[in-house]
């Protein structure tokens, strides 16, 4: 068997799942179980993000059978989620309710695939969300009766055996686009910041409920703009509910995004400070403003500057890191400094300052440089 | 109220091997049939309990027998036709034409190298299944004592499985549930492989097919595609197997039973030679016979090739093992 691939109306589907999908979907496995074509994958497991985390689902074509759509295997823990399920009529073979993404089947619509996960996805999370009803606890009926109505929001309970029972919440916070406020946004996603909220299913006749854990979770691209580790939640007042405690957080985040924002501006301002001092950069992040190299020679050593910016500058100062263009080591790589970010700085200087004084420093650093490039350099 | 529990699936050694030598050398996934009967357990005489089986045996309607649990699906027979979706539609809808399931007890599902759990479809074909009211049949020690009392519909589930990982060594591997209308679940059941031998004397009877030859036009149907219709192939096949039984019944006439009395005695000699021919006649048609039922095996093994060739360059493998 020369390579191992997927026939191509699976390929077709599957691309399309992964990179066309806003889902995010990812592959995690893929095998083949095929008898004739061993080389041929035809079945894979999705990772399929679901409440902040992945459920992993088996999905099962036979290649040797194209016009047979494919078979879902879904996670052991739930057995109980049967999705187009069909009802009998009424003293009848006949059965009702059967349309959905699996009745006339076109392994040719590269669509397919897709479509079929999304409507599973959107059963399963119906599935949690009755299953997250049916918990007996007062506290868990009471907040998902207030908190039902939010658009998007997810649920799932986790239950081990040596773990006790509990019910995740995902919350999708702030209603605005971010996408909209950076000015030629590479994101390809809509960004999103979720709020985790992991209630302990309680024990009856407990009186005192315990805080849920709170955890801020954001689309991982939102980083070049935001850190939501930076952000400090509101601590959570014995007796609080999700509906009280949701407006004050929302407000303080969609605060926190616009200074993001405007933000950018400013180490924008910084970048084109750069080029008076260090001639123009050699390269620039356009979009945040987070990355800007500089080069610059000191008698006959050159060498190039990346200098990484915060999210908090100027609060923050950037990293350096200088990077050698004369020397290299045994792998032939150049040799690079480790992250310089010990040097006088204050957030008060105005962007030309703050440049003039990263010379200043540079001056010095640069003859260090040089000699630990000549030690790195000498060595085997 | 057919949602009584199963206590066992009891499967002879041969039907389970030749049921694992199918789903084996089909190409891809397969699902198929399963016939048999279920029956209240037969009290055991090994009991160390004697209450509980003379209760058993006392209870003239197995009702209260089986309502204790004791019921035994027995797999007798099979049909597999060797391929994804055989008597049910994508979304679980049943095909089957209702001539033809008499003692369906149940069905099973083959997936190479998979999970051994039951899956979406596996699902929707069992609830589809259990919930046809035609295909459920009387619990076979009660259709004459309790009339239309218990009955069972098929909800017996046999699924197989290679290992999802590649390894050195050939394992099948099988899990037997029963489908549960009430709670909407798989629950698993034990299977019981019996295999033949004095110890088993007492299951002799169990094992012998009780549903008639299961029907052949089930891959008629469009969606198992590129199915050639050997209809007229078959129909001159059995006008002349029709031919060859007048040939042994014209041989056989020669020599009636009539004649056998002269087997023994003096003159018994003589017919010696005369019983020779005919043997050597008999001998000859056999040969010829399954002559034919070799070529037309071959014939259909080229069939199913041609088929499967036809399948690939649907699927477009030809193009991905070649280039």
């Amino acid at each position: 068997m020369a390579s191992d691939c997927f026939p191509p109306f699976i390929a077709a589907q599957l691309n399309y799942l992964v990179h066309q999908s806003t889902l995010g979907v990812k592959v995690e496995n893929v095998w083949s179980g095929s008898k004739s074509y061993p080389g041929v994958l035809d079945r894979f497991t999705l990772l399929i993000p679901y409440c902040l985390d992945y459920i992993k689902w088996d999905v099962l074509y036979n290649a040797e059978f194209p016009l047979c759509p494919p078979d879902v295997i879904f996670a052991p823990e739930d057995e109980h989620f049967h999705p187009f399920r069909l009802r009998s009529r009424e003293g009848g073979n006949e059965m009702e309710g059967a349309k959905n993404s699996l009745s006339d089947w076109n392994h040719k619509d590269p669509t397919r695939l897709c479509a079929l996960i999304q409507e599973l996805r959107d059963e399963y999370t119906n599935y949690q969300r009755r299953r997250a009803g049916e918990v007996d606890d007062d506290r868990l009926t009471f907040e998902i009766s207030t908190i039902l109505s939010r658009e998007g929001i997810e649920m799932h309970i986790s239950s081990g055996l040596d773990k006790p029972q509990e019910v995740k919440f995902a919350v999708p916070l702030v209603d605005m686009n971010i996408n909209k406020m950076v000015h030629g946004c590479p994101w390809r996603h809509l960004q999103k910041i979720h709020l985790q909220v992991v209630y302990p299913v309680g024990k009856k006749y407990v009186s005192a409920a315990s805080a849920p854990r709170l955890k801020l979770v954001s689309t991982p691209e939102l980083k070049a703009l935001f850190s939501v580790d930076d952000v400090k939640l509101p601590s959570w007042v014995d007796g609080m509910c999700m509906a009280e405690y949701l407006p004050h957080l929302e407000e303080s985040l969609q605060g926190q995004i616009m200074e993001a924002v405007a933000l950018i501006d400013i180490r924008r301002h910084f970048i084109e400070a750069l080029a008076p001092v260090f001639g123009r950069p050699v390269e620039a992040d356009p979009v945040f403003c987070r990355k800007a190299t500089v080069l610059i020679a000191s008698g006959v050593f050159t060498f190039l500057v990346h200098l990484f910016i915060p999210t908090q500058f100027p609060r923050q100062q950037p990293a350096l890191m200088l990077q050698s263009s004369q020397h290299f080591n045994s792998q032939g790589a150049p040799i690079k400094s480790s992250l310089l970010t010990d040097y006088p700085w204050s957030p008060r200087w105005d962007a030309s300052q703050m440049v003039e004084r990263i010379l200043e420093f540079l001056v010095d650093e640069s003859l260090n440089f040089k000699r630990y490039c000549n030690e790195a350099q000498l060595q085997p | 109220m057919d949602d009584l529990p199963l206590q066992k699936i009891a499967i002879s050694g041969p039907t389970l091997s030749s049921l694992l030598q199918r789903v084996s050398s089909s190409p891809a996934d397969a699902d198929g049939l399963l016939f048999g009967h279920v029956l209240p357990l037969a009290p055991s005489s090994l009991s160390d309990d004697p209450s509980s089986a003379s209760a058993a045996a006392d209870s003239g309607s197995s009702a209260s027998a089986s309502a204790a649990g004791a019921l035994v699906a027995t797999v007798t027979s099979f049909l597999c036709p060797g391929c994804p979706l055989s008597f049910s539609d994508p979304l679980g809808r049943l095909l089957l034409c209702h001539s033809q399931h008499d003692r369906l007890i149940g069905w099973f599902s083959s997936r190479r190298r998979s999970r051994l759990q039951p899956s979406m479809r596996d699902f929707n074909v069992a609830a589809s299944l259990a919930s046809d009211p035609s295909l459920s049949f009387p619990i076979a020690a009660s259709a004459s004592a309790s009339a239309g009392g218990d009955g069972f519909s098929p909800r017996v589930f046999l699924l197989f499985s290679t290992p999802p990982l590649d390894s050195a060594i050939h394992t099948h591997e099988y899990r037997a549930f029963q489908f549960r209308t009430a709670t909407e679940t798989f629950e698993p059941r034990s299977v019981d492989v019996v295999n033949i031998g004095p110890r088993f004397r007492g299951h002799y009877g169990n094992f012998s097919p009780n549903s008639s030859f299961p029907w052949l036009a089930c891959d008629l149907r469009g969606s198992s595609m590129m199915q050639e219709d050997g209809k007229g192939e078959r129909l001159s096949e059995m006008r002349r197997a029709a031919k060859c039984q007048d040939e042994i019944d014209l041989i056989a006439e020669d020599f009636p039973a009539a004649k056998l009395s002269r087997l023994v005695g003096p003159e018994a000699s003589n017919y010696t030679a005369g019983l020779e021919e005919m043997y050597k006649k008999m001998l000859t048609r056999v040969d010829t016979l399954a002559g034919l039922v070799e070529a037309s095996s071959a014939q259909v093994l080229e069939m199913e090739q041609h088929n499967s060739k036809l399948r690939a360059e649907v699927a477009g493998i030809k193009r991905v093992v070649d280039g």
